[in-house]
């Protein structure tokens, strides 16, 4: 989960834009698949779809409005994002439960781990398949080029401010997938759960932990973060945050490229010695 | 045949005026020059051509039509190309995907004949092992790929902003040669440049700008030998 959750807050930050609005519409994707499937009685699995088209919508019209501004004040904007969604779902008791939120009566297959295993493996391809595809078109030309100069992308004759939109409406979709999956598999939605500030730490952390701007680097952050994680979470049940702490930093003193970056610019130095 | 006219264009930065109703046109196939000293709106008057900033006020008509509201790729879609002052390479990018770039979004190739138009830009220009990293490049190389990536975009008028400077006289020679035979291949030529041999070598007309407005126009010979020109250039004579 995590791991979609990385590579996708990778895939907008490839154009130079650091979002945080990842817990926004993991959160907003939850809701709606939930309460699509509670209200409407929507199959769990469309209703995880339906989760994925309104975060795409949402940050459709929403990234018409904030992708004028750059930077960081693109971060601050896409936060304060995530801080609405959670104030609007906090509040309005009738329809979403409010701060306590909604139990579902199951979770997706009656709760089988194993399937929600592969139903996550799924979505993390899917996931995959999208970035590669990113990658190996004009669209890693043009956000590559929006990243390193946006006169010179403009000048080039990139349409700047569409592919920004259209890139953060299909992340935040992605985000909103996999937030309904979340949803489905605990059977429950909060406030809290789901608009954590958790979900884009954590995501971002292991994007620039594993190496940024590609596939591969926030892919292997999160599986080593997060079997990290875990492990730390049962040997120090309060102090595991700490430990975590500690070892990003000194990745991130060290390894300023991500564990992948540094590898592939470790093997391209040896080839050129040979 | 005309193919940009610039009617009253000027363009304030606060109280600054950096154009002053400006007016010009540039016909088809034509080389021409700018100069003036620094700070006379030489770059600015690309940037606005070009749609990096709006203009205060002031039309500019291309190809027969208004563009002075439109966006900077749709003017480089629509054939305006232009390279910068200040080196810009694509430092994530290598040698040949820098100049694809121009190919794929500004005439709006598929990759793979984005590719192969490329190669035959750098083959014209004399660039050679296109996998190189950016960083791997001499100044001449990466100019060659700032003007390769322009060419890319296939436009009608190329803008070159000061390419020649920090070139040797050997490789400024090259790129002059090198231009010729780009307007040779119907496209109009508009450089800014310092170098005056340049100027004079290259263009067959040449606009003096001093302090945002056009002072001078004609051949080289002319607006060199102009009172104006040579009074901007050194200071009033006392």
């Amino acid at each position: 989960m995590y791991a979609t959750l990385a590579l996708s807050w990778d895939m907008m930050f490839r154009s130079g834009q650091p979002g945080l609005s990842v817990a926004g519409f993991f959160g907003l994707g939850g809701y709606a698949a939930a309460l699509s499937f509670l209200y409407w009685g929507v199959n769990p699995l469309v209703s995880i779809a339906l989760g994925c088209l309104f975060s795409l919508l949402v940050a459709f019209i929403l990234g018409l409005v904030i992708l004028r501004i750059r930077g960081l004040y693109f971060s601050i904007a896409t936060m304060s994002l995530s801080e609405i969604f959670r104030v609007i779902v906090m509040n309005w008791h009738r329809f979403t439960g409010g701060p306590s939120g909604k139990a579902l009566p199951s979770a997706v297959f009656n709760g089988d781990s194993a399937k929600i295993f592969w139903l996550f493996l799924v979505l993390t391809l899917l996931t995959v398949i999208v970035s590669e595809i990113f990658e190996r078109s004009r669209v890693h030309f043009a956000l590559t080029s929006i990243r390193n100069n946006e006169i010179v992308a403009k000048s080039s004759g990139i349409d700047v401010f569409k592919y920004l939109v259209v890139v953060f409406a299909l992340t935040s979709a992605l985000q909103g997938m996999i937030g309904g999956a979340y949803a489905h598999s605990y059977a429950f939605i909060s406030p809290e759960g789901s608009f954590n500030f958790n979900f884009v730490l954590l995501p971002v952390t292991m994007a620039l932990f594993g190496g940024i701007h590609s596939t591969l680097g926030p892919i292997v952050g999160a599986v080593i973060l997060g079997v990290v994680g875990e492990y730390l979470k049962l040997q120090l049940p309060y102090g595991h945050l700490l430990v975590y702490g500690v070892i990003i930093v000194i990745v991130i003193l060290f390894l300023p490229k991500g564990i992948v970056g540094t590898a592939k610019e470790r093997l391209k130095r040896k080839w050129a010695t040979i | 045949m005309q193919i940009l006219e610039i009617e009253n264009l000027s363009k304030c930065f606060g109280g600054l005026t950096a154009l002053n109703q400006v007016n010009a046109r540039f016909e088809e196939r034509e080389i021409v020059g700018i100069i003036g000293p620094n700070g006379a709106g030489k770059t600015t008057f690309i940037n606005v051509i070009s749609g990096v900033y709006p203009p205060s006020s002031g039309r500019i008509i291309f190809d027969g039509r208004d563009i002075t509201k439109l966006p900077a790729h749709t003017r480089c879609r629509l054939g305006i190309g232009r390279t910068f002052q200040v080196i810009h390479p694509l430092q994530d990018l290598n040698l040949l995907q820098n100049i694809m770039v121009g190919s794929l979004f500004g005439q709006g190739n598929g990759l793979r004949e984005a590719r192969v138009k490329a190669q035959e830009i750098c083959e014209f220009l004399g660039l050679d092992q296109l996998e190189r990293d950016t960083s791997q490049l001499d100044i001449l190389e990466i100019k060659k790929m700032e003007m390769a990536r322009a060419l890319a975009t296939h436009p009608k008028i190329l803008f070159l902003d000061e390419i020649m400077a920090g070139l040797s006289a050997d490789e400024t020679k090259e790129v002059i040669e090198t231009i010729r035979t780009i307007r040779d291949q119907g496209i109009t030529i508009c450089v800014v440049e310092h170098v005056m041999s340049v100027i004079e070598e290259l263009t067959e007309r040449v606009i003096a700008l001093d302090g945002g407005r056009i002072i001078a126009q004609g051949q080289y010979k002319e607006v060199a030998n102009n009172p104006r020109v040579i009074s901007a250039y050194l200071g009033e004579e006392e």
